[in-house]
């Protein structure tokens, strides 16, 4: 069976219905809360113990708190994927309702498209219907591939923390390239899996969008598109840059893994901590700037269907 | 304005003359989602140069109590960002919850409907809840950090000896408070689906409703 990454109901589904993937998302979250406490737990026993022992707990800790995190996300993406399908259900709405609303007037025709200053911003005015962007087109493919192989990242980073706790007495040094492995493979996959959340994000703005040439087309109005916002643009700076640097990280730690001399690996943890932080950091950074965008967007949504329920066009 | 509670298509709902605007949490959410955000841009680039500090001292043979003193300050630091940053999403979904609502609110008033606005969804109540505990559980982490990195590089034996015992207790509960974050987040998201879902069923409804009807 195809799976639409468009996430757009069937002609006819049920629009009153709950969200399944709603619901879903939240079972999915407690889930990984659950993890993450079980691994709180386990850092209180290990900040009990000392040397091999408290070393082998924070090793798998680590490994299921990441887990955690992975899983949690995964909720999120569930949950974003049930306002995609929630969205189309309302645009369907509203072509079916706007038409019997708006006042029986026609607009003065479009010569040539436009731009008008909103209070959203600059928007369009044309005949045409608006076509998805390049980074719309890019967030619909992606959005699925990145979750699915974020989640594989960390849950294989989560067994390889099983391996090292289980070497930490036995093989030391060999415990220590797995920490680098451990540490590298679960921030890509938790950057992958954030810029999954990212397109998901993404293919939400195009599917407001698409979904408002639809309407007005429906409407028989001319077309008022917002023009992409700057937070926008600065959403696709930062998730691109955020994920370079969380490929840089498991870069850095795989050649981390290669090094025998305790102190050189111990200086470069040191410095790949923040770094891996901080492309995260970028990540959610940029997951700010697009909900930012669709609260604006909204808002531009709102205030054009107002007008045309008001004014006709 | 007259208000009164009713039930629509199974949601609790405010039905008015006119739109409602913002409730609190929506209104905090509007304004504090950028400070927010700019706090956590700054957090993270200065939790790299500690860890280049901190990483440069340990290949150089640096003193235990400023690389230990170090190993609590870095975390602190990037933990200010993740419950900033982390802080900045649950308002910028506060932000689109307020769009939806004074949006919803604007669309019915001028098809000079009964306005109808949804009551805040119990899983709304839960993600203010949820942040709350979330930022209160990483706020505490952080200032426990920068206390035992204050103690140990003001010379602390007692201080330096518990580091390592104090760091794995401190991860974890910063850990927690991300995890709450996140829970929240899902929460708040949660909130729009069934929002989106009452406005989907309203918008339905709003050209049987009085005399709207202008055209076919």
């Amino acid at each position: 069976m195809a799976i639409s990454l468009e996430v757009r109901p069937d002609v006819g589904a049920d629009f009153r219905a709950q969200s399944k993937s709603r619901t879903a998302g939240l079972v999915v979250g407690v889930i990984g809360l659950m993890l993450v406490m079980v691994a709180l737990i386990g850092n209180i026993v290990a900040g009990n113990g000392s040397g091999a022992d408290a070393a082998r707990i924070g090793a798998w800790t680590f490994g299921l708190t990441t887990a955690g995190f992975g899983v949690l996300k995964a909720g999120i993406a569930l949950t974003l994927v049930g306002i995609l399908a929630r969205l189309w259900f309302r645009v369907d709405g509203l072509k079916h309702a706007l038409p019997a609303l708006k006042p029986a007037t026609t607009a003065p025709p479009v010569v040539r498209a436009s731009e008008v200053g909103t209070p959203f911003g600059k928007a369009v005015v044309s005949n045409d219907e608006p076509k998805p962007l390049f980074i719309h087109r890019m967030a619909k493919s992606l959005w699925l591939p990145m979750l699915a192989m974020g989640v594989m990242a960390v849950l294989a980073g989560f067994i390889v923390s099983l391996v090292q706790a289980g070497e930490v007495r036995s093989d030391p040094q060999f415990a220590t390239q797995l920490s680098a492995w451990v540490q590298g493979l679960q921030f890509l996959g938790e950057g992958f899996i954030l810029s999954g959340i990212s397109f998901l994000l993404g293919t939400i703005l195009g599917s407001l969008r698409k979904g408002s040439g639809e309407v007005q087309k429906a409407s028989g109005v001319t077309f008022k598109t917002l023009k992409m916002p700057v937070t926008g643009k600065l959403f696709v700076a930062l998730m691109m840059a955020g994920m370079m640097l969380a490929i840089g990280q498991f870069v850095a730690y795989v050649a981390v893994s290669t090094l025998s001399d305790p102190q050189t690996i111990a200086s470069y943890f040191a410095w790949l901590g923040p770094v891996r932080e901080a492309a995260l950091g970028l990540l959610l950074s940029g997951i700010v700037l697009a909900l930012a965008t669709i609260a604006k967007v909204l808002g531009f949504q709102f205030s054009r269907v107002t007008e045309i329920v008001s004014v006709g066009h | 304005m007259a208000t009164a509670v009713a039930n629509s298509s199974g949601f609790k709902v405010d039905v008015t003359d006119r739109g409602l605007s913002r409730n609190l949490p929506q209104r905090l959410g509007k304004a504090l989602w950028l400070p927010m955000l700019a706090m956590a841009v700054m957090a993270f680039p200065a939790g790299v140069i500690l860890g280049a500090v901190r990483a440069d001292a340990i290949a150089t043979g640096g003193s235990e109590s400023t690389i230990a003193a170090l190993g609590h300050a870095i975390p602190a630091v990037n933990f200010i960002g993740f419950a900033s940053v982390f802080a900045a999403i649950t308002f910028a979904i506060g932000r689109i919850l307020g769009e939806f609502r004074v949006g919803g609110g604007r669309v019915q008033e001028a098809t000079h409907a009964k306005v109808k606005t949804l009551k805040m969804p119990a899983t709304g109540k839960a993600m203010i809840v949820g942040m709350m505990m979330a930022m209160m559980t990483i706020v505490a982490a952080v200032v426990l950090h920068f206390v035992a990195a204050s103690s140990i590089a003001g010379g602390s034996t007692y201080a330096l000896n518990h580091s390592e015992q104090w760091s794995f207790w401190l991860e974890g509960g910063r850990r927690a408070g991300i995890g709450l974050y996140l829970l929240s987040i899902t929460l708040g998201l949660a909130s729009i689906v069934e929002v989106v879902r009452f406005q989907a069923i309203r918008i339905h409804e709003l050209p049987g409703e009085s005399g709207t009807v202008r055209a076919a």
